[in-house]
C-alpha cells in the first residue's frame, strides 16, 4: 500500500510535467475548424445591423452572450475582466461576457477555420488583437467592419484623428478595430545595484561592460525582445526611413547594418556570452526578479509599480526609457467576421471606451488609457488625476513626450528572420 | 545476503522519494514567495496574493474540476475497456493481421503529439465532433489508448487463459469464466490502465484547446497560460491544486478497486 502512494505521487509528478510540456507545440497549428454548438441569443445577419442605430443594437443585444477572446496570461486583468467588466455589462445592458483565455495564434486558426466552413453563427464575438494578427486577418477577410463610428463613446471620447488610433504598426485600421490600451517600451533596473541607468545606446554598452553576463534580451520573436531590438535600431538609424521602407529583405538589411553591429559588439558582455537568449519575456522578467539580471523591459508601461507592491521588485527599482524615447503602441478589440452577436459585441467594445472604464483600468491595472484627455469632462479628467501611478514609474507626460511610432507591420517578422541569421551567437 | 538486497533497494526508493518530495517541497514554497532573489536561502517577500486569487475563483474551479473530472473519468473507463478486449485478442488468440493491429494499437506513440492532432483536429471538423465534449472524449481516447492496450497486454500474458479454461471445464459460461475467474485476477493491472489513462488525459492541453475551440474547457486549459505567463506563484497554486486532486482521485480508485476485488491480497506488480 505504502509502495502504492509512492507510485501514484511520482505518476502526478509526471503527469504535471506532460502537462507543462504539453504546451510548447502549441504554436504551431493549423487552420480549419467548424463550429457547430452555439447558444448565443441573437442570431441576426450582417445587413439588419448595418442600418441598426446604437440604440438599436443595445436593444437587439439585450439578454445574449459575448464572448471576448484574448490572452489569458495576466492575473490582474482577467480578475478585472470578471470581476468589475462582467458584472457592469450585465447590470447595465444585460449582456453575459465570457472571457476564453487563447492565445492569437490559436483565435485566428479557430477563426479561419469556422469561415472556411461557412458557419455564420461563429462562437467568437470580441477579438484582443493589434499589428501583424491584425493585418493578416483583415486581409484576410476574417474581421467584420467597419464599425467604430458607430460606437458614441468612440466618438465623443477618442481622438480619431491620432495616429495611436487611425494606424496598427502603420497600417491603416479603417474602422475594424477599436483602442483597448496603450503601451509603450520601458526598461526596468534596481537603482540600488546599477545607480546609473543608461539614456542611450553608448551607455548601455558600458552599461553591460559594467555589469557582464547580467544584461540580455529576450529571443526574437518574442515581442518584447522584438520591440528592443527595433528600439535600438530607432536609436542607431532613425526611425523615420522605416515608416514607409518597403518589406524587402536586402533593403532592411542595409538600412539596419550598424544597429546588427552594435548588438554583435554587445554580444559578448551579455548574459551566456550572447550565443543563446532567454525564450521569452516572462523568463526574463523572471531572471530580473532574482538577481540573476540587472536589466529587464517590457511593454507594460507603468507595471513596475504593481511589482513593486506585490513584492516581486524591490522598492528601489526603476522604470527608465532612452532619451531619444522608446516605440509605443494600442492594442485593440475587433469582432469576428462571423461572429453571431456583433451588436452585443459592439455595445462591449463601446463600454470598454468609456472614461469610467478606463479610468478603472487606469487605477487598477495602470494601462495607458486610450481615451483623449481633452474631451473629458471635468468630473472625468478628476477620475484620471486622482490615480496614483505609485513608485518606481515614469510620468505620463514624460513618457508619451518621448513615444515613438512602430515600424510598419511587414518589416517586424523580416528584422526577427536578420536578427537570428545576423546577430544570434555572433 | 538477502539483507542487503532489501537494504540497497530502499536506498534507491528514498531517493526516488527525494527526487519527488523536493520538488514538492519546493513547489509548495513557491506558492507563498514573491521574491526570492539570488544568494538568499529562503525568499525574501512572501504574500498570499496567489492564493487569494484562485480563492476568489472557487466556484468557477469546482465546476471546471468537476467536469474535468467527469471527461477524464469516462475517458479512462472506455480506455481500460478497449484496453482489455484489445490486449485479450491480440495475447489469446491467432488471426491473420496480427501483428498489423498490434502496430497500429501502438501507432499514436510514435506520431509526434502536434502532427497527430492537427491530423485528429481536420477529421473532427469533417465529422461535425469539434467543440464538443463527445470530441475531446475521443480525441483524449486516442492518446491513451496506447497505454492501456500495452499494459494490460501484459497483465493478460501473466494470467493467460490456464485458469479460465478449467473454470469451463468446471462446467462455467465463458462470460462465467471471463468475469468470475479472469477480471478479479486483472484488477490491479486495470487500475494501472485505468489511472494512466485518466492522467493522460486529464494533463492534455495542446488536443483539448483544439478540438475543443476554447469552448470545452478543463482544469488543464485554464492553468496553462499562467504556466506560460511566469506568474510562478499563481502556477504553483495550480499545480498544487492539480497534485492534490489527482492524488485524490486516484485515492478513490483505489479505494474502488480494493473493494472489488476483496479477496485479492497479493499485489500484482509490487
Amino acid at each position: 500500500m505504502k509502495k502504492r502512494v509512492v507510485v501514484f505521487l511520482m505518476t502526478a509528478v509526471m503527469a504535471l510535467g506532460l502537462a507543462a510540456c504539453g504546451n510548447s507545440g502549441q504554436k504551431e497549428e493549423t487552420a480549419g475548424e467548424k463550429q457547430d454548438s452555439k447558444e448565443q441569443g441573437s442570431t441576426q445577419g450582417g445587413a439588419d445591423i448595418e442600418g441598426m442605430t446604437f440604440d438599436e443594437l443595445k436593444e437587439s443585444a439585450k439578454g445574449s452572450t459575448v464572448t471576448f477572446y484574448g490572452w489569458g496570461g495576466d492575473e490582474l486583468l482577467n480578475q478585472w475582466l470578471d470581476d468589475v467588466f462582467a458584472p457592469a455589462m450585465k447590470e447595465e445592458y444585460d449582456i453575459t461576457m465570457e472571457r476564453v483565455p487563447m492565445d492569437i495564434d490559436q483565435v485566428l486558426s479557430q477563426l479561419s477555420g469556422e469561415i472556411q466552413a461557412g458557419e455564420e453563427d461563429g462562437s467568437i464575438d470580441m477579438i484582443w488583437i493589434n499589428g501583424e494578427n491584425f493585418q493578416s486577418a483583415k486581409e484576410n477577410n476574417m474581421l467584420y467592419g467597419p464599425f467604430v463610428e458607430k460606437l458614441p463613446n468612440f466618438e465623443e471620447y477618442i481622438d480619431t484623428e491620432s495616429e495611436d488610433v487611425t494606424l496598427d504598426f502603420a497600417y491603416p485600421i479603417e474602422g475594424y478595430e477599436a483602442p483597448y490600451g496603450k503601451a509603450q517600451m520601458v526598461m526596468i533596473a534596481d537603482t540600488a545595484v546599477t545607480p546609473d541607468l543608461p539614456k542611450n545606446t553608448d551607455e548601455l554598452m558600458e552599461f553591460a561592460k559594467n555589469n557582464k553576463g547580467k544584461v540580455t534580451y529576450p529571443a526574437l520573436p518574442d515581442f518584447t525582445g522584438s520591440v528592443f531590438v527595433r528600439n535600438i535600431i530607432y536609436e542607431i538609424c532613425g526611425y523615420e526611413q522605416f515608416l514607409d521602407m518597403e518589406a524587402d529583405k536586402e533593403t532592411v538589411k542595409e538600412a539596419i547594418e550598424p544597429a546588427l553591429a552594435y548588438l554583435r559588439e554587445l554580444n559578448p558582455y551579455l548574459w551566456n556570452e550572447g550565443k543563446t537568449f532567454p525564450e521569452s519575456s516572462t523568463t526574463v522578467d523572471n531572471m530580473f526578479a532574482d538577481g540573476e539580471l540587472v536589466l529587464n523591459m517590457t511593454y507594460d508601461a507603468f507595471g513596475t509599480s504593481i511589482k513593486i507592491a506585490d513584492g516581486m521588485y524591490t522598492e528601489t527599482t526603476q522604470s527608465f526609457q532612452f532619451d531619444k524615447g522608446t516605440i509605443g503602441n494600442t492594442n485593440f478589440m475587433a469582432i469576428a467576421a462571423n461572429s453571431g452577436n456583433k451588436a452585443g459585441a459592439m455595445v462591449a467594445i463601446n463600454e470598454m471606451m468609456s472614461p469610467e472604464i478606463q479610468a478603472d483600468r487606469y487605477d487598477t491595472m495602470k494601462v495607458l488609457p486610450v481615451v483623449d484627455y481633452g474631451k473629458l469632462s471635468d468630473a472625468q479628467k478628476e477620475a484620471f488625476d486622482k490615480v496614483d501611478l505609485g513608485k518606481g514609474n515614469i510620468p505620463q507626460d514624460e513618457l508619451l513626450s518621448k513615444r515613438l511610432p512602430e515600424m510598419p507591420a511587414e518589416l517586424v517578422p523580416v528584422i526577427e528572420e536578420i536578427w537570428l541569421e545576423e546577430v544570434v551567437g555572433k | 545476503m538477502r539483507k542487503k538486497r532489501i537494504s540497497a533497494a530502499n536506498i534507491i526508493l528514498a531517493c526516488f522519494v527525494f527526487t519527488i518530495l523536493l520538488p514538492v517541497a519546493v513547489l509548495l514554497l513557491w506558492t507563498v514567495t514573491e521574491r526570492w532573489a539570488w544568494p538568499d536561502l529562503f525568499p525574501q517577500v512572501l504574500s498570499m496574493r496567489a492564493y487569494e486569487g484562485v480563492f476568489r475563483k472557487r466556484g468557477m474551479l469546482s465546476g471546471l474540476f468537476l467536469s474535468s473530472i467527469m471527461i477524464s473519468s469516462v475517458v479512462a473507463a472506455l480506455s481500460a475497456a478497449i484496453g482489455t478486449m484489445t490486449a485479450r485478442a491480440l495475447v489469446l488468440y491467432e488471426f491473420r493481421g496480427k501483428g498489423l493491429v498490434h502496430f497500429l494499437s501502438v501507432l499514436p506513440f510514435m506520431v509526434p503529439a502536434t502532427v497527430f492532432a492537427m491530423g485528429i483536429q481536420i477529421t473532427f471538423i469533417k465529422m461535425g465532433l469539434n467543440n464538443t465534449v463527445a470530441g475531446v472524449t475521443v480525441s483524449h481516447l486516442i492518446c491513451s489508448l496506447p497505454y492501456a492496450v500495452r499494459l494490460m497486454m501484459d497483465g493478460t500474458a501473466a494470467i493467460g487463459d490456464r485458469l479460465e479454461e478449467q473454470a469451463r471445464v468446471l462446467g462455467a459460461s465463458a462470460v462465467q469464466a471471463f468475469v468470475c475467474v479472469t477480471l478479479p485476477v486483472l484488477v490491479p493491472v486495470l487500475l494501472s490502465a485505468f489511472s494512466m489513462s485518466y492522467i493522460v488525459s486529464f494533463s492534455q492541453y495542446f488536443l483539448t484547446l483544439l478540438i475543443g475551440g476554447g469552448q470545452v474547457r478543463t482544469f488543464t486549459v485554464v492553468m496553462v497560460p499562467y504556466l506560460q505567463s511566469g506568474e510562478r506563484n499563481i502556477a504553483c497554486v495550480y499545480s498544487v491544486i492539480f497534485l492534490g486532486v489527482t492524488l485524490e482521485v486516484f485515492g478513490v480508485f483505489e479505494k474502488i478497486a480494493d473493494r472489488w476485488s476483496r479477496n485479492l491480497d497479493t499485489e500484482f506488480y509490487a
